[in-house]
């Protein structure tokens, strides 16, 4: 897949998903999967949720773009029902992240391991206006980094959610976090979550253990 | 299993609760007055029989089954008997109050907090019911803990108290789902899990928790579990006469009961009949499990015993003839304490 390079959209332009840039992006499809319910960390959510399916979004449409700074992607998926507000105890909120391995060794499925981490930039639909930057390695192990790095914006319409995550490309930090270049490839993976079925924490649609690559239009 | 070096615990005499819900109150000026915390009540106070907070909550799951977890559910906030609006405004600012009575706002509510409060069952002159205080029984094996993804939630490994840790909460709510004693909160507005902190800062500075201290009813004893001269070790380890609630859960509650005695019953005759009990003896196994039988009789031996002159240490000591005697030496007065919100 290929992040093409806007170099004059700015960085509020890449966070609306209905910007004009993002139609000279290239969607590709990419078919998501339940996280089997074996693998998740506790006992409880294991047996909780051993007979009932899980990853409810079947299908993302996926598309990146970047302005030599920032890179976008942007994630559109159908969906039904809107799961914004934390309204009751019982209501969980629609959600999407984008997985990146900060080493090609990292374990996506398992969200990286001792030792290798990986990156989240997350969203979620009861801040719709907000984004995190999480640093995991293993399941149930992902902290949120201080800085605000990641931007996120989404918005559901008649059915179908349009989400778009975004980060500069280079960024200092102590953590580990991953280094973009214009130019350069990188792996990626995807996660939806769909709170109207309780879905949250490790019980994901998630685009399968292998990373997809995204090579960065431009460079030197 | 997470046990702990040394274990805090309660031991809760239904003979002397009186329902007043000072211990509620106490909890809720204390610790649930925030933004996104209106309908918590840590502390909660029903009748039983009844359905109790939240409703229904014996039936909702959670807890472990022959050592495994068991599934449960999560209730709502108005299970919980979420929080009423009233028009204070109208009647307490708006030059009203001799014309417009208080009264809840939006929704008439089907649901509170002891909503069936004095209930009970029963046929009059049979009828019986009594008070069940609960807070989290801050347990040896805690569902809540063991459900969360995250390792959000810890014991304490000096006193046994389990907290959840807000930084690493993320508002999955499976502690919810898996605590059969349905004492975990959703705080809405901090998007994170909070229950029922034993009153560790006040704990830390020598003094008893506020449900305790402020209770006038000589109700709640405090304590380690291994202080053999505290109140706890010795009605729950030595006499044996509070148990947990609903054992069967297999959570090993650190909050304990002396479960209730009740008047005798009455013949058609109005006479007293002894031959059963006036709370059946099934309702309180259903609660306390089988041993709550012999609890009784030893309750109701040292009765006989002082009834005839005799003196019974485990009376006297449920009597509570000196307060400070209950809270195995968290007796310090919080009054002398300088305290900073952080
Ligand atoms: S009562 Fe519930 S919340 Fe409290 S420690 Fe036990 S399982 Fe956890
Ligand atoms: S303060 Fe004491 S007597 Fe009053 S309801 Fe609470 S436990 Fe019962």
């Amino acid at each position: 897949m290929k992040a093409r390079l806007a170099a004059a959209t700015d960085l509020d332009r890449l966070l609306d998903p209905d910007d004009a840039a993002w139609s000279g992006a290239r969607s590709e499809r990419l078919k998501l999967e339940g996280t089997p319910a074996g693998m998740q960390p506790t006992a409880v959510i294991r047996t909780a949720w051993a007979d009932k399916a899980i990853g409810a979004v079947g299908r993302v449409e996926v598309a990146a773009l970047h302005n030599g700074r920032e890179l976008a992607f942007r994630l559109a998926w159908e969906d039904a029902s809107e799961n914004g507000a934390l309204g009751d105890t019982t209501s969980f909120p629609d959600g999407a992240a984008i997985l990146l391995p900060t080493l090609p060794t990292a374990p996506a499925i398992t969200m990286g391991a001792p030792g290798i981490p990986v990156n989240a930039w997350y969203w979620r639909a009861d801040e719709p206006e907000g984004g995190r930057h999480l640093v995991a390695e293993g399941l149930g192990t992902s902290k949120t980094l201080e800085g605000g790095a990641v931007r996120g914006r989404g918005h559901w319409k008649s059915g179908r959610w349009q989400v778009v995550l975004a980060r500069t490309l280079a960024l200092q930090s102590a953590e580990a976090v991953v280094q973009l270049e214009a130019g350069g490839t990188i792996g990626f993976a995807v996660a939806i979550w769909e709170g109207g079925r309780g879905e949250r924490a490790g019980i994901k649609a998630f685009s399968g253990p292998q990373w997809i690559e995204l090579q960065l239009e431009g460079g030197r | 299993m997470a046990r702990s070096e040394r274990q805090l615990a309660m031991v809760m005499d239904l003979n002397k609760c009186i329902g007043c819900q000072t211990c509620t109150i106490a909890c809720k000026r204390l610790w649930t007055r925030d933004e996104g915390m209106e309908y918590m009540w840590w502390n909660t106070v029903n009748t039983q029989p009844g359905r109790g907070t939240p409703r229904d909550w014996e039936e909702m799951g959670g807890g472990f089954r022959d050592g495994d977890a068991r599934p449960g559910k999560l209730p709502t906030r108005r299970d919980f008997g979420d929080a009423w609006d009233f028009n204070y405004d109208e009647v307490f600012h708006g030059g009203k109050g001799d014309t417009v009575h208080l009264k809840v706002q939006g929704e008439e509510p089907d649901w509170g907090p002891n909503w069936d409060e004095d209930q009970g069952a029963g046929e009059y002159p049979n009828a019986y019911y009594f008070y069940l205080p609960r807070i989290c029984n801050h347990c040896t094996h805690p569902a809540c803990l063991e459900a969360c993804p995250r390792k959000a939630i810890v014991k304490r490994e000096d006193d046994g108290i389990v907290l959840v840790d807000e930084d690493r909460c993320r508002g999955y709510r499976f502690c919810m789902e898996a605590c059969p004693y349905k004492k975990i909160y959703f705080n809405h507005a901090e998007k994170v899990a909070q229950k029922c902190i034993f009153c560790f800062p006040r704990i830390e500075q020598g003094v008893a928790n506020a449900c305790a201290r402020q209770c006038p009813g000589r109700v709640r004893f405090v304590g380690y579990r291994d202080d053999e001269s505290g109140p706890i070790h010795k009605l729950v380890d030595r006499w044996k006469v509070a148990l947990p609630l609903h054992p069967e859960y297999g959570t090993e509650p650190n909050v304990f009961y002396v479960p209730p005695l009740a008047p005798p019953r009455f013949d058609e005759n109005g006479d007293i009949d002894e031959s059963q009990p006036r709370i059946p003896n099934e309702y309180l196994v259903s609660l306390f499990g089988p041993k709550v039988l012999d609890v009784l009789e030893a309750l109701k031996a040292e009765m006989a015993k002082t009834r005839s002159g005799g003196r019974s240490e485990i009376l006297d000591t449920l009597i509570a003839y000196k307060w400070k005697d209950m809270f195995g030496g968290f007796d310090r007065d919080p009054a002398t304490i300088e305290w900073t919100r952080s």
